[in-house]
């Protein structure tokens, strides 16, 4: 895992980067590209296009959360004012509103705006420690639902922005449900493989250092504050990517997208998956898309009111946080350990 | 009081000259250019009122959240649902007993009972991690929000107190003269100022009890350093549970407080639990006085956010959060 | 703009300024008073002791110095700079280093990786996204400095199964990243075996002349062998100061603090 380590094998014959990729992820990836050929189109756009861009925000809460310490609830906030800004700058069926830009000015203005207030939030919530971060994040994620719904001018109040369609790129409707399905894996693959390569950068590196002792990192000269604000600003990238492709699989966004629910909801499904892996993001929102689909069937199956998926969610979130706090991940290594001390087998929990 | 005088002496002659500013308004008859520039006085008393007297509500809400919070570092998200569960409790007795008053006491034991179970069945057992802890009140929040939605469904439910006191009640604030000569005074909802000089009485009970009593000693001695309290030998667990059964109890009686002043409806539980966060932000994490003071700044500022600005209303509480963050992340009242 | 500062710092200050200067330096803790007005000058390239029983002020006086609490009272100066008011990391970045008493190691990574944090630090690729290349520099100086304190072997070994006097070790390679100035040693010898103890002396007499340094030393033998100076605290307060075999021969020191358990 380290960055400075040097194994004696790879020091011999230094092996390529296809080698050192583990088969399974070679497995996943390939389920995933070829996924279109036999999966409906609901699957692709509603099942997996929501997992990925979910996936994307919770990646960037549990950017912060596990490798910075800093449990923030406004990242669908900054995911939100990315969708609003995409809306505001390019084009929707608000046209009073909307400017109409051409999307290679829209798109990156909608990030940067993001990222600013991605910035600001944390420089306010970095004052404070530890757990106060997530009360003042909370705050924040109120006040911007607040705001959007009583500003006409620019966010047009309650009912926010429809018709905020991709741009239509190289002759593709990139809304059509398998364009769809790549246009979001591309996304969540790169943000994954950037957050799991700056996790052993210099800056995720310190970013670790900072989360597990503070006072030493000053003492080598790190300025932890910075550290910290330069997090949020990373996390925002990563939540605005999600938040634009969030938009437009909606082909809206309106105060309720950056309310409080889908502000814990991230919460939940960076928890349930598991903070201490980039891919736990990615398995919390593929649980939580799945309750959420097809729980209401389920429920009305045995007998109850759909509406109870709350509930449910709330239920399960209880459990994994009582049983397992590093999530479906943690359970995942607890099982694997198990496993690994089977007298007959003989061989450590570790996997290839 | 004179210490803060001796260090800011220009931010107290400010204050001194704002509070005078302040009596002159409320007192005063005002003059046309006055009610030309911000309208008549009785909106103007109106709002001062309601302001003063929703802080006495966020300030019954709130101080558990703060107590709790600076005793036990449990950044409890759940509060807004004992709020809740505290109103529909109360207009629950309410209606079946025919006795107001009564929702008061069954609100606090049962809120207050309920927070002891949370206490020792779940905080408890993961004492010592805050992260852990908060989640866990988020999944509490998140559950009793769909439980009481199935229970009491979404309708809007209005605890009316009785009879002697639903009428409005004159008071002695002039808000004008009639072209006559004749003062026009103030009238004011009775139960309003009632469940406010309660909450008076509540927060000073809570003050003599904080510094006048060896329980509220030991708490204070929590609050200041928790490592302290243990090393002194205190049953600290005991401690603990009396703290949150009282901070839930409070939340629960704010409930029935919330639900004679406005109503209770699914929803109400999110808006006081971020009420009570943004006054303990302001006010200070752990104070009570602090508590009070943000109560009062954040009621003011929702009421004559209101009348004033109305568009921007909610805008306006959190940018004072914002500010007091920004140039005083501990909180006006709080410590270092 | 701090690194430009830090150099012509440098240029200006090498030679003439004292290393370290401290003029009047208390520190309250309530009403206790951990630090009384200290007086204390290092020249560069100083190697001096700080001798004084438990809750003298040694460990206070190091904190003060880095930053990690702002003293009540008192002016510190680095190479001829006020940096009274610096954030720990500006006068780290100054050239400023030193080593904790209860190791202060991220005991989750390797132990070059814990060096490459340390020359990370002082670097200008502290914000960096890059991974370090194969030839990259600072991974270089880490791997120098894992020599210089004898640690080849474990070089990949996580910290949290070295042994005691390895993390000790790790600790002063930690402090030696990015070419100190000026380094203050909180007790590095305490809990060595005589070997380790010898190996310590050591790794210390071999660093490069210019490189000043203070140690908190109990064990007498072992501070007068890596220091030419020697300063006494007690109570808060500098009780005696001068060459070694003066404070060794002084018959008050000797009445308080040698009198017992020399050797």
């Amino acid at each position: 895992m380290a960055v400075t380590e040097r194994d004696p094998a790879r020091d011999a014959r230094p092996l390529s980067w296809i080698e050192r990729i583990p088969g399974r992820y070679w497995l996943i990836g390939a389920a995933l590209l070829v996924m279109p050929v036999f999966a409906s189109d609901f699957v692709l756009f509603q099942i997996f296009g929501w997992t990925f861009i979910l996936g994307i925000i919770a990646l960037s809460l549990m950017f912060l959360g596990g490798y910075g310490g800093m449990v923030s609830l406004a990242q669908m906030t900054v995911a939100g004012l990315a969708g609003y800004m995409v809306a505001i700058f390019g084009e929707s069926a608000i046209s009073a509103i909307s400017l109409n830009w051409p999307w290679y000015i829209a798109i990156p203005l909608a990030l940067a705006i993001a990222v600013l207030f991605g910035t600001l939030t944390g420089w306010l919530a970095v004052r404070t420690d530890g757990i106060y971060t997530i009360m003042i994040t909370l705050a924040i994620a109120a006040a911007f639902f607040y705001f959007v719904r009583q500003n006409y001018v620019m966010f047009n109040g309650f009912s926010g922005f429809n018709g905020v369609l991709p741009p239509d790129l190289f002759g593709v409707d990139w809304r059509g449900p398998k364009a769809f399905y790549y246009l979001t894996l591309f996304w969540a693959v790169i943000c994954y493989l950037a957050v799991l390569y700056i996790s052993r950068a210099p800056f995720g590196l310190a970013l670790q250092g900072v989360r597990d002792n503070q006072r030493r990192m000053s003492a080598l000269g790190y300025n932890a504050t910075a550290h910290r604000v330069a997090a949020y600003a990373f996390a925002a990238v990563l939540a605005g990517i999600g938040g634009i492709l969030l938009t437009w699989q909606s082909a809206q966004v309106s105060p309720g997208t950056a309310g409080i629910g889908p502000a814990i909801d991230v919460l939940v499904i960076a928890v349930i998956g598991g903070m201490r892996h980039p891919v736990g993001a990615f398995i919390g929102a593929f649980v939580y898309v799945i309750l959420k689909t097809f729980a209401l069937d389920a429920l009305v199956a045995v007998g109850l009111a759909g509406e109870r998926f709350q509930l449910l969610i709330g239920l399960g979130f209880l459990v994994i946080v009582f049983w397992s706090p590093d999530g479906i991940l943690g359970l995942w290594d607890r099982w694997r350990e198990s496993r690994g001390k089977d007298p007959l087998l003989d061989r450590g929990g570790e996997g290839p | 009081m004179r210490a803060f005088a001796d260090r800011h002496p220009f931010w107290s002659l400010v204050i001194l000259v704002l509070a005078a500013v302040l009596l002159w308004m409320i007192f005063a008859i005002w003059p046309d250019w006055l009610e030309d520039l911000i309208g008549r006085k009785k909106v103007f008393l109106n709002a001062l009122f309601n302001g003063i007297t929703l802080g006495g509500l966020y300030f019954l809400v709130a101080s558990g959240f703060t107590l709790i919070f600076g005793l036990m570092r449990n950044v409890n998200l759940a509060h807004g649902s004992l709020y809740l569960l505290g109103g529909y409790l109360g207009y629950v007795t309410a209606d079946v007993t025919g006795y107001w008053l009564l929702a008061f006491p069954v609100s606090f034991i049962l809120v207050g009972a309920f927070g002891i179970l949370l206490q020792i069945f779940v905080f408890r057992r993961m004492e010592g991690q805050d992260l852990r802890q908060t989640l866990v009140t988020i999944g509490i929040s998140i559950v009793m929000a769909d439980l009481m939605l199935w229970i009491w469904g979404g309708d809007f439910y209005n605890i009316s107190p009785p009879e002697w006191l639903s009428g409005p009640m004159s008071t002695f604030f002039v808000t004008g003269a009639k072209s006559s000569g004749e003062l026009v005074y103030m009238k004011y909802p009775m139960v309003r100022i009632v469940i406010f000089a309660a909450s008076v009485v509540v927060g000073v009970g809570m003050w003599l009890l904080l510094n006048r009593t060896r329980i509220g000693m030991l708490i204070r001695a929590g609050v200041d350093d928790r490592d302290m309290l243990s090393a002194t030998g205190a049953r600290i667990q005991l401690v603990f549970v009396a703290v949150f059964a009282f901070g839930a109890g409070l939340a629960g009686v704010a409930g029935v407080v919330g639900g004679t002043f406005q109503s209770i409806a699914p929803g109400e539980d999110v808006r006081f639990l971020l009420a009570s966060l943004v006054v303990v932000i302001v006010g200070g994490m752990g104070s009570i006085q602090g508590a009070a003071l943000g109560a009062l700044i954040i009621g003011m500022a929702e009421q004559f956010g209101s009348v004033y600005f109305p568009t921007y209303a909610v805008v306006l509480t959190f940018l004072i959060m914002v500010a007091v963050l920004a140039f005083r992340p501990q909180g006006l009242m709080g410590r270092n | 703009m701090t690194e430009a500062a830090t150099v012509s710092d440098r240029l200006s200050a090498t030679g003439t300024a004292n290393a370290l200067e401290l003029r009047g330096v208390s520190k309250l803790f309530g009403a206790l008073a951990a630090l009384e007005d200290i007086d204390l000058t290092v020249r560069p390239g100083e190697r001096r002791a700080v001798l004084g029983s438990n809750g003298a002020g040694k460990t206070t006086l190091f904190n003060c110095v880095t930053g990690d609490f702002l003293p009540t009272r008192g002016t510190i100066r680095f190479f001829g700079e006020d940096i009274s008011a610096f954030p720990p990391h500006e006068r780290i970045r100054r050239g400023l280093r030193r080593t904790y008493q209860i190791s202060l190691l991220f005991t989750g990574l390797s132990v070059l990786d814990n060096v490459y944090l340390a020359c990370v630090g002082v670097s200008r690729s502290r914000f960096s996204f890059l991974r370090p290349r194969r030839d990259d520099a600072l991974v270089a100086s880490a791997e120098d400095l894992v020599h210089v304190v004898h640690l080849d072997d474990a070089r990949d070994t996580r910290v949290a199964n070295l042994s005691y006097g390895q993390q000790r070790q790790l600790e002063i390679a930690m402090a030696l990243a990015g070419a100190p100035r000026f380094i203050l040693f909180d007790e590095p010898a305490a809990g060595l075996s005589p070997t380790e103890r010898r190996e310590l002396v050591e790794i210390l007499n071999g660093l490069p002349d210019h490189m000043g340094y203070i140690i908190i030393e109990h064990d007498m033998d072992v501070a007068l062998r890596v220091a030419e100076s020697v300063t006494m605290m007690h109570n808060g307060r500098i009780f005696k100061q001068g060459k070694p075999a003066e404070i060794e021969q002084d018959p008050e020191v000797q009445a308080l603090y040698l009198g017992g358990g020399h050797g």
